[in-house]
Parts: C-alpha cells; structure tokens; sequence
C-alpha cells in the first residue's frame, strides 16, 4: 500500500513537472533573431517591420520567417525591409518589392489566387469526398 | 457493392504512390526555388566595377549580346569548384561573362583571380548584398543567363557541374 502511495506521488510530481515545463516552453519559445542594432527607434514602425518579417520566409532556411533566422540574408532583408519603412514605403509596397524578386515563395503564408486555387480548396474537396464516402458506406451496410 | 467500396480505396492508394513514385525518380531539387525574374528584364541597378574606373550600368551594359552574369566570392567553395566552368564560357566567342563579387574584400577578390585566372570582362562590387537582393539571389554562386534584349532566360543556383554546363550552352545557343 505504502509502495503504491509514493508511486502515484512520483507520477504526480512528474505530471505536474512536465506540464509546468510545457507551459514555460509555450512563452519561452518565441526566440527572434533581431539584433539590438537593427531596432528602429520609432516604435510604431519597428513593430511594423517585425509583422512584415514574420510573413517573409528566409529563403535558406526556408521553413523559418526572416523575423527568427540568424542567416545573413535574414538580417540583410530586416534591414532593407526597416530602411523602406523609414523611407515612407506602404507594407503593400515592400511585400511587392520582395514577390518581384523572390516570388511569392517568400511569403510564408501563400496568397489567395488562380495559382494557388487547388492548394486552398483541396482540403476542403477531400473532405467532402470523405464524409460523402462514409455517409454512402453507413447507408449500404444499414 | 461492398467489394466496390473496397476498390476504391486501393486504386486512390496506387495513385498517390504512382504519384509519389514519379517525384522520386525524376530528378529534382525541391529545395531550389524557381526564379520570379525568368523571362522579365534584367533588374535595374548600378555598381562599382573592380578593375575599371567607371560605374558599371545595368540598362547600359546587359544588351546586345549574351551575357552570362555569374555571383561569385572568394570565400565560397563551390565558386572555385565552378571557375574552371566560367573560363570555358569566357572562351566561346559571342557571349560575355560579368561577375559580381558579393559580399567580398577586393584585394583577396584580385588575388584569387590573378591565381585561378580572371574569366570575367567585367567583375562588379557587391560590397553589402544589395544588387544580390534585386537579382532574387539567396545562395552563391548563381548563374544568370541574358538574351541580347536583356530578358533574363536562365537561372542556375549552385556550383555549375558538366551536366549544368551542357545545359547551359544549349540555353545560349536558343538565345543566339
């Protein structure tokens, strides 16, 4: 009995361990790569630049935005994208700026059109098709 | 109507393999990115040339014939892998080869191509990454080729190899 008590204390202590680590991790795990430098000094454009970067893909880490790597090229597009800003560029404007170079490949988030049509709906088609197959198997087997 | 229902499945099945399947074999690189600039005008710019005295541009210069334009620095490995692959271009009569040296020290820029010898009529100073960036560039070396109307007609991004190399000359003899 007494072996079964401690047991569960130890499950429970590592149970609440391991939750409180998760939860730490959840507001820990927000790492930036901007350097100190880099910041504008004017708060409403730099929170500004740093939404823009969050939506540029690093094109050599490629699974990462520009606003979390640590690649030159990141830091190079920062800069640039800070230095538009600076210069009285629309958000529109630097995105356009970045597409016509880069292609829309940059933008993490892929945008809405004739392109890229099958990649939105796609999902939502298999979808149907698997409620649709399921509804008819349920029916049949009735 | 049951044994139907079973079909279904193994034929969506075999489909996505055969689907998957055909992306192994065929050769691919799913990491490159297509160049947005493919077929568009050369991208304006202006920059400092290493040798000649005179600015370098771009409206001016990348026309009238075709121009290889090929990013390169002295740090990078595979650049020096390359060069022996840019000395033959730089050989063959009725193309023009133009580097841009990025993000590099001129004095060690000079040194390297008075040793590995110096392929380019033209080697332009990219000193901060700037005209890279106009030129989609994300990893050097990279390998444009213009047309004489100054539409850009190829991209290669890495080292060229002999299998590039072919690639390339027939791109250039399209374009003649």
């Amino acid at each position: 009995m007494k072996i079964n008590n401690t047991n569960s204390l130890i499950l429970t202590r590592i149970l609440i361990m391991s939750l409180a680590f998760f939860i730490i991790q959840f507001f820990l795990n927000v790492s930036y790569a901007v350097e100190p430098d880099e910041i504008l000094k004017n708060q409403e454009y730099e929170l500004r630049a740093r939404n823009i970067s969050g939506n540029i893909r690093c094109m050599i880490c490629q699974n990462q935005s520009i606003d979390e790597s640590n690649a030159p090229l990141a830091k190079d597009l920062r800069i640039l994208i800070r230095n538009k800003i600076k210069e009285g560029s629309n958000d529109k404007e630097i995105y356009k700026f970045l597409t016509d170079r880069y292609g829309d490949f940059i933008l993490l988030k892929p945008p809405f059109d004739l392109n890229t049509l099958s990649l939105w709906f796609l999902p939502f088609i298999f979808l149907l098709l698997g409620i649709y197959i399921v509804l008819y198997h349920n029916k049949k087997s009735k | 109507m049951k044994n139907k229902l079973l079909i279904l499945p193994s034929i969506f099945f075999a489909i996505i393999l055969s689907i998957f399947f055909y992306l192994l074999i065929t050769e691919r690189n799913p990491s490159e990115i297509p160049s947005n600039l493919l077929n568009k005008n050369v991208p304006f710019f202006e920059a400092e040339s290493l040798f000649k005295n005179e600015k370098f541009i771009s409206s001016q210069e990348l026309k009238n014939e075709i121009i290889l334009v090929n990013f390169f620095a002295t740090w990078c490995k595979p650049c020096r892998d390359e060069h022996v692959y840019i000395k033959r271009f730089s050989n063959k009569k009725g193309i023009k080869v133009i580097g841009i040296n990025y993000k590099d020290d001129s004095k060690k820029t000079i040194e390297w191509l008075k040793n590995l010898g110096n392929p380019y009529s033209d080697v332009l100073i990219d000193k901060n990454g700037r005209v890279a960036i106009d030129w989609g560039v994300y990893g050097i070396p990279e390998t444009f080729i213009v047309n004489p109307s100054g539409i850009i007609k190829y991209r290669h991004v890495g080292p060229i190899t002999s299998k590039i190399y072919k690639k390339i000359n027939l791109i250039i003899n399209e374009n003649k």
